[in-house]
């Protein structure tokens, strides 16, 4: 493909809203706080990014061991919740068990939790790492289950007229119709295990975007602390942003259908 | 190898909320091997639910249905049944020829089932060459529902059971497709059991049909199409066609609806 071809092919419009809309609105903000319309407490986006740009060091030495905190959670979560979903379709018994505990891993609250597993686990990366996967499991859980019930009744009796047996019928028709679910689930869960790592965090750490958003509360430093809010959000969207491409090549077949039915 | 299909005082009660309904009362079928036979009745009448039970997709409340003798269950771990279903129930990430496909990779590519046309063939047979590698996704529904009669003939069945197959298809390409089944029917020598709501398309294709009526689900007529074979359009613009259609017709809605000008009807339903 020509140079030209590949430059009309990026989707420009797609690209420039978002940037010009947060241009807009940091640009707003900026404005707001020069003319001393926020309050103290809000900096303005130029001393967030001078604050970054001074201390890069602070930056990718926080961000590194909360991402990979997050991810190890994320990924044990990710098997265990595939595999029991998976365990509960295929024994029907054990459906609203699985769900069930689930549902009440998901309901504790973290931030009560974290410094007793702190006393549990030790003041380690592995509190952080727990917590990322208990904070992210639900959300795959739910996909997996919902996504191996999603075929149809059509389908269904399609493979049991060709006498299909169970593993033929997981391959060539559950799973392939449990993937749009699976990574809805993967998309959602994402961000939790960030923000489940960073709430971890707060229990004890020496480093991570928990520990350096904790210490800057401590000392009123409001462009670190805003900072840290920044990078959060920078990981939780990464995170998302990842499975959104993996989805593209993966589930190339419907594109347009959407999981809100 | 076809198979005759024997449906003997098959009783069916679903248990909804409420009443139980009958879907089936007694109903009785019997189809010659490699015959091609159609039942037609009105929506709710259970035709459907008979050609599922055939299937053994659904157990029967009473009575057995037996092909060749076998149990329907036992003919289709034998993989002797061909289903198409109303909609063409495709698997999305399958491309044509993968869907085309599927039965093989289910049995095993040297399978002896395995029909005398290759996967390209059939495709071919369809009219849908050149489609090998679009997805289900990009293709029209009328181009669906081909691929799914080339997947359900991929497989040589002894029995093909059809679910409306063309009942979403417009009236030209309707026309076409039955005339391409009908010759590969003919091709394959199987027993044809076709679900229909349209009485012409039932006379067309049918040696038997088979006219039901609903709440309970009945057989109340059995016709004989005494058209030759192989069937050519034309037919349709004759006495006996017309016979056929309004003997259909008096078994669906009684004599007294059929008037003097039935007839002209017959030509106008068409």
């Amino acid at each position: 493909m020509r140079a030209d071809a590949i430059i009309r092919r990026v989707p420009w419009g797609a690209i420039l809203r978002p940037l010009v809309t947060a241009g807009v609105v940091l640009g707003a903000a900026e404005i707001a706080q020069r003319a001393g319309l926020l309050p103290v407490f809000v900096p303005s986006p130029s001393q967030v990014a001078s604050e970054m740009i001074a201390n890069p060091r602070l930056v990718f030495g926080n961000l590194g061991p909360t991402a990979w905190k997050a991810a190890i959670g994320y990924a044990i979560a990710a098997a265990i919740a595939v595999s029991a979903g998976a365990v509960a379709i295929l024994i029907r018994n054990l459906y609203g068990a699985v769900y069930n505990f689930g549902l009440t891993l998901h309901s504790i609250p973290i931030i009560a939790t974290a410094p007793l597993l702190a006393l549990w686990l030790g003041t380690g990366p592995q509190v952080q790492i727990a917590i990322a996967g208990l904070a992210s499991q639900f959300p795959m859980l739910v996909g997996t289950m919902q996504g191996l019930q999603a075929a149809d009744a059509r389908q269904r009796e399609l493979m049991h007229v060709l006498s299909a047996s169970r593993s033929q019928t997981m391959r060539y028709l559950l799973i392939p119709s449990a993937l749009p679910y699976l990574f809805a689930g993967f998309k959602i869960a994402a961000p939790s295990a960030v923000l489940g790592a960073i709430t971890a965090e707060w229990a004890g750490a020496d480093r991570g975007v928990g520990a350096m958003m904790l210490y800057a509360l401590f000392s009123y430093d409001t462009p670190k602390v805003w900072l840290s809010v920044l990078l959060t959000c920078v990981l939780a969207a990464s995170g998302y942003g990842v499975w959104v491409l993996i989805e593209r090549i993966v589930v190339y077949w419907d594109r347009d259908v959407q999981l809100a039915e | 190898m076809s198979r005759n299909i024997n449906v003997n005082q098959i009783s069916m009660v679903f248990y909804g909320r409420g009443e139980p309904t009958i879907a089936l009362e007694k109903v009785d079928l019997h189809i010659p091997a490699g015959q091609f036979a159609a039942i037609i009745g009105p929506s709710g009448c259970g035709k459907s639910t008979l050609l599922r039970l055939v299937a053994d997709v659904m157990q029967p409340f009473a009575g057995s249905v037996t092909l060749d003798g076998d149990t329907p269950r036992a003919a289709r771990l034998d993989h002797a049944l061909g289903f198409v279903f109303q909609s063409p129930t495709l698997l999305p990430w399958r491309t044509v020829k993968q869907n085309v496909e599927l039965p093989l990779d289910i049995v095993g590519r040297k399978s002896k089932r395995r029909s005398g046309l290759s996967p390209a063939e059939l495709i071919e047979l369809v009219g849908l060459k050149g489609f090998e590698n679009s997805l289900p996704h990009e293709l029209s529904g009328g181009m669906q529902q081909r691929a799914a009669i080339a997947r359900a003939l991929v497989l040589k069945p002894d029995v093909l059971l059809l679910d409306e197959p063309f009942g979403a298809l417009d009236e030209i390409t309707r026309q076409r497709m039955n005339l391409e089944l009908l010759r590969i029917w003919a091709e394959s020598g199987t027993t044809a059991l076709l679900v229909t709501h349209s009485i012409a398309e039932a006379v067309f294709m049918s040696d038997q049909v088979f006219v039901m009526s609903a709440r309970p689900g009945r057989i109340t007529s059995v016709i004989d199409i005494p058209l030759p074979r192989p069937r050519q359009l034309e037919m349709m613009r004759t006495p006996v066609f017309f016979d056929c259609v309004n003997r259909v017709r008096d078994g669906l809605f009684g004599h007294e609806a059929a008037p003097a000008e039935s007839r002209l009807q017959a030509v106008e339903a068409y």
